[in-house]
């Protein structure tokens, strides 16, 4: 309905971060990000464009502009879904599921994603599974989700959770990898050879 | 260089270019002048803001005076760009034009190095070079040769007529070469045209039968050039004449073969209609296809595919114009000068599949909808989709094949146009609701935004945004039966379906498929692309790297009909410049065999040319000057080295190539 009150609309240019271009098209794959006309096609094509806060044509423009907080705390980042639609019809050949990801990377970094948000949950707990075991435990991972994000839902899932279980398509079992230990150290030496800023923080990974 | 330095009546000066801050901001400039007043034989040296300029020129004329200058070396920009000018400046002063030498140290040093340091050291080389170089070099004189004074227009669309009528207007010859059976090109396929909305067949069929009974105009359609052979001012070109089965002279257009044809009902697709309605094995292009004369396609005409046809069309004329025994024929020119205007093709938005066309039958390129709205059209001017109901919804795609990376990069600059025009002419026609999807709306040219306005006044809807898909799949009760267009509306930011009943591609234009062919045949440069490419973007719009060939209309780009219409103009009259002097200069460059020469024959099967032959009295090898194009085969194959080229002797090469390891 009518909003009440009236907002401020305008942007000063500010309040606006000019070095975040800069930084998300410096990630490996964004590399074209100024060469996007605007044309929309990454909207039209997107599957769910139509639940998004901003469409993925808007997502880059602001980008380029600098609207860093209303980028990063976007649902739409979150929503990507990474078909690559996108990606494979853009005129520019912008890689545009690749510009998602360095966006939600940045801002997982800068802790401003929606917090009960299950998407980024899920990626934390995907990476932290594998980090620890190797291997992902669908089941596990989907029961740590929905313990972050919402235990409710965790009930109305159960019984197709009970139904999968029955038929075998999932496993309780936690799953892993021989040599931990070993993977634990190459990706330590991986995340030591990453430029420090581009690195996820260690607590992140809980 | 000691053989140099024996000599001492030559006198060398040298002036460096600042080029404003092209040259200066990058080389150190008087660091370069001092370094060259070190040099063997320069009497002379200094630098000026902009040498090409009138008081650069003069300053070098008069250093020549002053000084007792004998030779000359200007290092600024390319000889491309100014060669002849200061070959002019020094002929003034009295000097032989060709002891003039240029040291590139623009596009080649400062334009292309970050270093200031690095640049001033290779700017010090070229010098070097040039000094050395220079002053080996010999008085020469410009060679002249006739030219001949016809020329040859390749392809009879707008470009082609227009350049064609224009030099034939000046009472010159001109063979005009086109490959389809009719003149005309894609001009004659349009209804209307942006901006003005003229009738095209209107505008374009006077010209056409103007090209038709002009005395110094050669018509040859159906005809393509072979083989171009010679240089400019004398090109000899082979030109195949295809048959069409009926002899040109006799036939008058009536058409009765055609009502006589076998087959009673046209059933092969119809090339002039884009394939939109059918026509039979002997057809007339269109109404008033020029030549008005009909053709016999092989492929499907009976009496040619098999022989065994009661041959009614045979019966039928009363001119005995038909003849099934024709055979391609092959006539031979003599042209001054070439004008190419070979024209584009469509895209073909198949490539494009998420737009459906070939798969939906009510996705129409807009070529086909010009064909529609044409009263002359497979609809008689109708606009209806395939079941024969008028559309009530259209949906017209902007930027079909342009402005992607996956199809065409450029912008095809004509569909913006187009777009609206067919959007104007189908609300008129149909009073449908008309849907422009734009991603930029390109209105630049005379006129152009004033049409613009005009549409938008007919409320016609445009959307800024690039369709994603066009399908068949119905989301809501109202899209059943529609095409539904899945497109952003980026200035309000939200994804829309809007069904529609027709969509038109509005495709942009490609070089023709076979212009490899014509870039070989014509040895012409491409740009990116396929495009012809022009001598310079700017001021040589319409000229080539090949003197005597100029291009004109969309075989270089892109371009609407006015473009088209200047640009043949433009063509025309370099054409007109170059057979009006009467002769050309030729570059001193032509070789020689020197007396020493063992008579091995070699040269001769080397030469591309056939400029060389052996003096049967002598056994010596002979060079013709007026053959000689100065390419240099001979010299290299020369295994006595007896071959030379003027302006390219050994010494020259190798006093300038150790002037470039010795100072760096």
């Amino acid at each position: 309905m009518f909003q009440q009150g009236i907002q401020r609309r305008i942007k000063y240019q500010a309040e606006l971060d000019g070095n975040f271009a800069k930084e998300i098209v410096s990630t490996p794959g964004c590399d074209n990000l100024f060469s996007c006309i605007q044309c929309g096609k990454c909207s039209g094509t997107c599957p769910l464009s139509l639940y998004m806060d901003y469409t993925p044509r808007r997502v880059i423009a602001m980008t380029r502009a600098g609207f860093k907080e209303e980028v990063l705390q976007s649902q739409t980042i979150w929503l990507c879904a990474s078909c690559y639609s996108c990606t494979v019809e853009c005129p520019k050949e912008i890689k545009i599921t690749d510009v998602m990801y360095a966006l939600k990377q940045r801002a997982i970094r800068d802790k401003v994603y929606p917090k009960r948000f299950p998407t980024p949950i899920l990626a934390r707990e995907f990476f932290s599974s594998i980090w620890r075991y190797g291997r992902n435990t669908e089941s596990w991972l989907i029961v740590r989700m929905y313990l972050k994000s919402n235990p409710f839902k965790m009930i109305a899932q159960s019984l197709l959770g009970f139904n999968l279980w029955r038929t075998g398509r999932m496993g309780l079992k936690p799953e892993s990898i021989k040599d931990r230990a070993g993977l634990q150290r190459l990706l330590e030496a991986v995340e030591q050879a990453e430029p420090k800023e581009s690195r996820t923080p260690a607590g992140e990974r809980e | 260089m000691t053989a140099i330095q024996g000599d001492g009546s030559i006198r060398i000066g040298v002036f460096i270019c600042h080029c404003g801050i092209n040259i200066a901001a990058k080389v150190n400039i008087s660091e370069v002048v001092e370094f060259a007043k070190t040099l063997p034989h320069v009497a002379y040296a200094t630098d000026y803001q902009f040498l090409c300029s009138d008081p650069g020129q003069e300053l070098i004329k008069t250093h020549i005076r002053e000084n007792n200058l004998n030779r000359i070396v200007v290092a600024s920009c390319s000889p491309l760009m100014h060669e002849v000018t200061f070959r002019r400046a020094a002929g003034e002063a009295g000097l032989n034009p060709f002891y003039v030498q240029m040291a590139n140290i623009r596009e080649q040093v400062s334009w292309v190095t970050k270093d200031m340091k690095s640049s001033t050291t290779k700017a010090k080389a070229l010098v070097a070079a040039a000094v050395r170089r220079v002053a080996r070099h010999d008085a020469l004189e410009v060679r002249q040769v006739p030219v001949k004074a016809d020329v040859l227009v390749v392809g009879g669309g707008i470009a082609g007529i227009q350049a064609a009528l224009t030099i034939a207007n000046s009472d010159k010859k001109v063979y005009l070469v086109e490959r389809e059976p009719t003149i005309g090109g894609h001009m004659a396929q349009f209804d209307k045209t942006f901006p003005t909305l003229d009738c095209a067949a209107c505008i374009l069929t006077p010209k056409m039968s103007s090209v038709a009974v002009h005395p110094n105009i050669t018509l040859l359609t159906f005809s393509e050039v072979v083989s171009v052979e010679g240089y400019t001012g004398n090109f000899r070109v082979r030109i195949k004449r295809k048959p069409r089965y009926v002899i040109e002279d006799k036939c008058v257009g009536c058409n009765a073969c055609v009502d006589a044809c076998i087959y009673k009902q046209p059933r092969f697709p119809d090339e002039f209609n884009v394939g939109l309605s059918k026509r039979k094995p002997v057809y007339m292009p269109f109404p008033q296809a020029t030549p008005s004369v009909v053709l016999i396609d092989p492929e499907s005409c009976i009496q040619l595919k098999k022989g065994t046809c009661k041959m009614p069309c045979v019966d039928a004329c009363d001119r005995n114009a038909i003849d099934f025994n024709q055979k391609e024929e092959f006539l031979d020119v003599d042209v001054g000068a070439i004008i190419l205007a070979t024209g584009y093709q469509p895209f073909n938005p198949s490539r494009i599949p998420e737009y459906g066309y070939g798969k939906y039958p009510n996705v129409y390129t807009g070529l086909e909808v010009e064909r529609l709205v044409n009263a002359a059209g497979p609809t008689q001017g109708q606009i209806v989709l395939k079941d024969g109901t008028k559309p009530k919804s259209v949906g017209i795609i902007h930027c079909v094949g342009s402005r992607d990376q996956k199809t065409n990069p450029y912008c095809s600059r004509v569909c913006c146009m187009y777009s609206l025009k067919l959007a104007h002419l189908i609300k008129e026609r149909t009073e449908a609701e008309v849907f422009n999807f734009y991603i930029d709306m390109r209105a630049a040219g005379k006129g152009y935004e004033e049409f613009y306005d005009r549409v938008m006044s007919e409320q016609v809807q445009v959307i800024r945004g690039r369709v994603a898909e066009v399908t068949d799949w119905a989301v809501t009760p109202e899209e059943e039966g529609k095409l539904v267009l899945r497109v952003e509306d980026t200035l309000v930011g939200v994804a829309r379906r809007i069904p529609v009943d027709m969509v038109v591609l509005s495709v942009g234009l490609e070089p023709q498929p076979d212009v490899e062919q014509v870039q070989r045949l014509f040895n012409i440069s491409c740009s990116k692309g396929g495009w012809l490419l022009e001598r310079h973007p700017k001021l040589a719009p319409v000229s080539t790297f090949t003197d005597g060939i100029f291009i004109a209309g969309a075989c270089q780009g892109p371009k609407d009909i006015p473009d088209c219409v200047a640009q043949a103009g433009a063509a025309a009259g370099e054409a007109m410049a170059l057979i009006d002097k009467g002769h050309v200069d030729l570059e001193p460059n032509a070789a020689h065999v020197r007396e020493n020469c063992s008579g091995c024959r070699t040269c001769i099967s080397a030469c591309p040319f056939h400029a060389i032959s052996l003096d049967k009295e002598t056994g010596l090898s002979v060079v013709n000057e007026a053959l000689c194009k100065g390419c240099g085969t001979c010299v290299a194959s020369c295994p006595s080295g007896v071959a030379q080229q003027q302006m390219f002797t050994d010494e020259q090469i190798y006093e300038e190539i150790e002037g470039i390891m010795n100072y760096v």
